[in-house]
């Protein structure tokens, strides 16, 4: 479906989408010089706040694991002072290379001031390089619309939470649920994946079952640019046959309405998506639902007709295509392909001459005949 | 095996005990939220086009096209402009209070629901970015996102601090009549038959739950029940991002892999033609500049498919994945300029972000708290994001309103 792909209709199960919210050809794959350290965390200046653990360790160069290990080691629950800056000098002197605690301090120890704790063995932690548990996590605020509980107690520095702080009724429950939701995010992740992978043996074999775990609202498609990007400039142009207001017939010029939305794009900081995606999409929508022969497929393709038509007689309103008096009878839509010319650099030719393809008149319908308004 | 057994339960105590990635969960919740509240503001003047109820992609037809797939939109309830208006009100309100993190919970479900109903009701006008900021407002619906940067962490904060000082704080109103009016509201939406099964169960445990973990905490803050509700929460928002973590590198593998296969990528060109397609160029000068030199054009070519193949396995190692994230921002910041799609690359930023480490959020966090004391004094301050939290004891600096949070972290 994506116009900014050389093979557009490759995707797996395409055909069987109820639905293309599709992310037609945005652009993402230019990639500048990899300025990388520029925008990297650069270590800054270890000037704020003393003895910060997550600072310190910056100074150190932010390199592992190193970070999340400092400090939090000895569960030492005082305020953030010497200790976790000195970690993070060792962590500097020691050459920044691999995770320093080890996991060493066990994750009994209450977390230390600035969350930073040892970074333990688990992956998910470690990907998620967190300095260390939040103190926020321990409050009873959260989900709830009105979590500040109980007026009277003090909630205390370190409350047992996790599994352990349960009986055993209570961990069972807690063991149950924690499958549920570690089946129910790997299932996700593998349909996921699976839907974005090109056609396989399993695909094959339970492309329904993915479809139906996708569809409609994991739908996703990031072949952005890809396999290749779009070669040539695609114009979609309109003329109508307009019935003037003494009774005549007369027939417009052509409308390149996409080189109108390229001169709103020029300049632009800020583009909407009715000038860059709308009638782009629009097309691409009416190519996918349509043979070669202009043969409508479904309700997609009749959809995709009325969809193409209603977007180009509100455009011709705008444009003044209609005198006063006057009405929309027929209008016809057609698109210019340009070969977009081959860098200077290569020595391939392409041909610079327009291809065109046209579509049949189609007749206005009652409503639409003194325009569309939106 | 034992150590084996002895790594299980540490992780299993880690996932269960505490809501891993507080900043970064955060940052994301901000970096959708603003991206999406921008998007709407900057659509304006187009609602009526692109989502309005006489648009070209009509009600009916978008009514035809829901009735086949089953996308939740609450546009096609109604084919009046003040259900329109409201709905694209409600979708702009819901992604400020989001961003600010006021009723994270709540404000969580109904951007939710606000960026499903504008984007289902016109699937055909979105582009990438629509796309990740859909799947992203689905998933920031199970993370615990306001543990910081959120008015909901300062007032917890606050509220803390009072008890610390032997006050009582003021019980909380808002909270009891948010959760009333949203049941109401889905009362009626239930009883009009406007939603599917799946939906309506969906809302209702939410809201279900939420009123649960608000009795429990009120009535007995430390009892087992209120620990369970916690253990799962957590364990519900470490999946989450988990799977936000997950979406991010399939999102780069796709791209790349897909991206190897064509021969333009093979030859070193394919950066080149974007550059000239007319809906992507709103500064041709420049953009003829960037691929006006063929060995520039091959390396950012060539450059561009490594890095999109290689991030998820850099996450192996901090370092490399630093570099590979601030080299995919840039590109991004680049491309929101070079070829106008701001959104886009705002989007997939705000996705990128999940992988930035904690010391730099802080780091920034910190620096945003002391240029908004810098710059907001005086009443504003009151409003403004606070910064990240520490968790001394609080003492009288932590209960000081007019010290600009950040930069006490």
């Amino acid at each position: 479906m994506d116009t900014y792909d050389e093979k557009p209709e490759d995707r797996p199960g395409d055909s069987d989408a109820p639905v293309s919210r599709l992310p037609a050809g945005v652009a993402r794959d230019e990639r500048e010089n990899p300025q990388a350290d520029d925008v990297a965390p650069a270590p800054g200046p270890a000037a704020a706040a003393p003895g910060e653990a997550g600072k310190a360790a910056d100074a150190a160069g932010e390199s592992g694991p190193a970070s999340t290990g400092a400090g939090g080691d000895t569960g030492a629950p005082g305020p953030a002072a010497a200790a976790p800056g000195e970690a993070g000098k060792a962590v500097d002197a020691a050459g920044e290379s691999g995770p320093v605690s080890g996991g060493a301090g066990g994750d009994t120890g209450a977390p230390g001031p600035d969350g930073a704790r040892p970074d333990e063995t688990g992956e998910v932690a470690r990907l998620m390089e967190r300095g260390g548990p939040v103190p926020e996590a321990m409050d009873p605020h959260g989900p709830p619309p009105a979590p500040v509980a109980d007026p009277g107690g003090v909630i205390p520095v370190a409350p047992r939470r996790g599994m352990a702080a349960l009986s055993l009724r209570y961990q069972i429950a807690a063991a149950l649920a924690l499958a549920v939701v570690a089946v129910a995010a790997c299932v996700h992740v593998g349909m996921v994946f699976l839907h974005v992978a090109p056609s396989n043996t399993l695909t094959k074999k339970h492309g329904r079952a993915i479809d139906d775990w996708i569809y409609p609202e994991f739908e996703q498609n990031w072949k952005l640019f890809a396999p290749n990007p779009l070669q040539q400039n695609i114009d979609v142009q309109v003329r109508a046959e307009v019935l003037t207001a003494d009774g005549g017939v007369r027939t417009t010029g052509w409308y390149d309405l996409s080189a109108l939305d390229g001169a709103a794009i020029h300049g632009n900081p800020l583009p909407s998506h009715s000038q860059q995606n709308e009638l782009r999409r629009a097309w691409d929508f009416y190519l996918g639902a349509h043979d070669t022969a202009n043969r409508p497929s479904g309700l997609r393709g009749a959809l995709s007709e009325d969809y193409l038509r209603r977007l180009v007689v509100m455009r011709l309103g705008r444009e003044h295509a209609l005198g006063r008096g006057d009405s929309f009878a027929r209008v016809q839509v057609r698109s210019s392909t340009t070969n977009v010319p081959p860098p200077r650099w290569s020595d391939e030719k392409v041909s610079r001459t327009p291809v065109y393809r046209e579509l049949p008149w189609w007749s206005v319908p009652e409503s639409e005949r003194s325009g569309v308004n939106a | 095996m034992s150590r084996f057994a002895l790594a299980v339960s540490r992780g299993i105590g880690r996932v269960t005990e505490t809501a891993l990635g507080p900043y970064q969960t955060a940052v994301v919740r901000i970096g959708f939220a603003g991206t999406w509240l921008l998007f709407l503001l900057r659509e304006f003047p187009h609602r009526q086009e692109m989502y309005g109820p006489d648009a070209p992609w009509s009600l009916d037809m978008a009514r035809q096209l829901v009735a086949g797939n089953h996308a939740f939109t609450v546009l096609t309830w109604s084919g009046s402009q003040v259900w329109f208006g409201t709905v694209y009100v409600f979708a702009l309100l819901s992604s400020a209070l989001l961003l600010v993190g006021w009723r994270t919970r709540t404000m969580s479900v109904l951007f939710m629901i606000g960026v499903l109903s504008l984007q289902n009701r016109s699937v055909f006008v979105g582009d990438g970015g629509d796309n990740v900021i859909h799947l992203m407002a689905i998933y920031l619906v199970f993370t615990r996102c306001g543990q910081v940067w959120s008015l909901d962490e300062r007032r917890a904060r606050r509220a803390r601090a009072a008890r610390a000082r032997g006050e009582f704080p003021a019980p909380d109103r808002a909270g009891p009549v948010l959760w009333c009016a949203v049941g109401l509201a889905l009362a009626v939406v239930t009883g009009a038959g406007f939603l599917g099964v799946g939906w309506v169960v969906l809302f209702w445990v939410l809201w279900a739950v939420h009123g649960l973990w608000w009795y429990v905490g009120r009535r007995a803050p430390h009892s087992q029940p209120r620990i369970l509700l916690d253990v799962v929460a957590n364990a519900v928002h470490n999946a989450a991002l988990f799977v936000i973590m997950a979406e991010a590198c399939l999102i780069y593998s796709t791209a790349g892999w897909y991206k190897i296969q064509g021969s333009r990528w093979q030859d070193g060109t394919a950066v080149y033609y974007p550059l000239h397609l007319d809906y992507f160029t709103p500064w041709p000068a420049l953009s003829d500049l960037m691929s006006s030199y063929g060995v520039i054009v091959l390396l950012v070519t060539y450059g561009t498919v490594a890095v999109q193949v290689a991030f998820p396995f850099t996450l192996l190692n901090r370092r490399a994945k630093n570099v590979l994230l601030a080299a995919m921002m840039t590109e991004h910041a680049v491309i929101a300029v070079v070829l106008g799609l701001p959104f886009f690359s705002l989007a997939m930023i705000a996705a990128d972000a999940v992988f930035l480490p904690t010391s730099f959020l802080r780091r920034v966090g910190a620096e945003a708290g002391r240029v908004r004391g810098r710059f907001v004094r005086g009443g504003l301050a009151r409003l403004a994001l606070p910064g990240p939290r520490k968790e001394a004891p609080p003492t009288a600096e932590e209960t000081a309103e007019h010290t600009p949070a950040g930069s006490r972290a």
